[in-house]
């Protein structure tokens, strides 16, 4: 039986290596024309020394704004159903995973080892999101790395303190990820009937404020991520209704 | 060094193939998501890099526990 198991990932794999085989060896030129256009033109046209955010948050913004679309459906389709799993058995699923029975009946997820490790390294992991965040358009990052860095930053908050605080509230959450949305779509439907909008540059070179809209497109954008995924994440964990 | 952290990747990843527990072949594909993140780093994609290895490591990594959590364990049959 394990032999056969064996086997059988051993065939696929010189299978996969067979049919990626032409790929490899194929000695075909990367095409250049868009590199060498984006390397001389990108900071000027937009503001930010970061080429691949100013790709997507300059020019591709639909498609930055479909992805966010994606994402958006994911979550809601992953919510409507973790709602019935929660209504259906909403007591059986807390007291699963504890390692102090007797101690740990309000969240039982809480073990002494993720209190101390979680609630000191949380606000942390926040200030290095925001950090990703706000810097994505001079430094590798950008609004979605940086979302989905808050948002492991709000989970670790969530499981290592017992203070309920705003930021770990899941309906002070959906507020912020729904304004959030609706001001992602405003700037980008504003883009779309005045392209010189987003061109426009507050001051030259690579200081903090070059990229203009860019900065505004990452905080919105890793906002909106870091809310939705904290919201989804939240309610994994069994505590959607709780405050 | 290419190599060698390809050749990681793909140990890892068998093994995360053909490993009995799950939460094993869960921490395996976080390995290899760490292990991604390096060779992006190495390969000049910091962007990518920094991708991976949030929602890889972080983010996926916690939805897999939470799904494996809220399955049962079915040993005897092997």
């Amino acid at each position: 039986m394990k032999k056969a198991r064996i086997l059988k990932v051993v065939l696929t794999t010189i299978l996969i290596s067979l049919a990626t085989l032409p790929i490899i060896i194929s000695n075909i030129n990367w095409p250049t024309l868009a590199r060498d256009y984006l390397f001389v033109n990108a900071l000027e046209e937009t503001g930010a020394s970061n080429t691949v955010s100013s790709i997507y948050l300059g020019y591709r913004l639909m498609d930055t704004l479909g992805e966010t679309l994606v994402l958006f459906v994911a979550i809601t389709g992953t919510m409507s159903i973790l709602l019935n799993i929660h209504k259906q058995a909403l007591e059986s699923v807390e007291t699963k995973s504890t390692l102090v029975p007797e101690k740990r009946k309000k969240n039982a997820l809480r073990t002494n080892l993720v209190e101390v490790v979680a609630s000191k390294l949380g606000p942390i992991i926040l200030l290095f999101g925001i950090y990703v965040m706000l810097f994505g358009h001079i430094s590798p990052g950008g609004g979605f790395q940086g979302g989905v860095i808050i948002a492991s930053a709000i989970v670790f908050l969530r499981l290592g303190t017992d203070v309920k605080t705003k930021i770990t509230n899941s309906h002070v959450l959906e507020r912020i990820e729904a304004f959030s949305f609706i001001s992602l779509i405003l700037i980008t439907t504003y883009v779309l009937f005045f392209p010189d909008g987003f061109f426009s540059s507050i001051a030259t070179g690579s200081s903090f404020l070059s990229a203009g809209i860019i900065i505004v497109l990452n905080i919105i954008i890793g906002i909106k991520v870091g809310t939705s995924l904290a919201v989804m994440i939240i309610a994994m964990m069994g505590g959607q209704r709780d405050n | 060094m290419n190599i060698l952290l390809l050749s990681l990747i793909l140990c890892l990843s068998i093994f995360s193939l053909i490993a009995k527990d799950l939460l094993h072949s869960v921490i395996a594909l976080s390995a290899i998501s760490i292990l991604s993140a390096l060779f992006f780093t190495f390969l000049r994609a910091p962007d990518v890099a920094i991708t991976e290895a949030a929602v890889g490591a972080g983010v996926s990594t916690i939805i897999y526990v939470w799904a494996i959590r809220h399955t049962k364990r079915k040993d005897g049959e092997k």
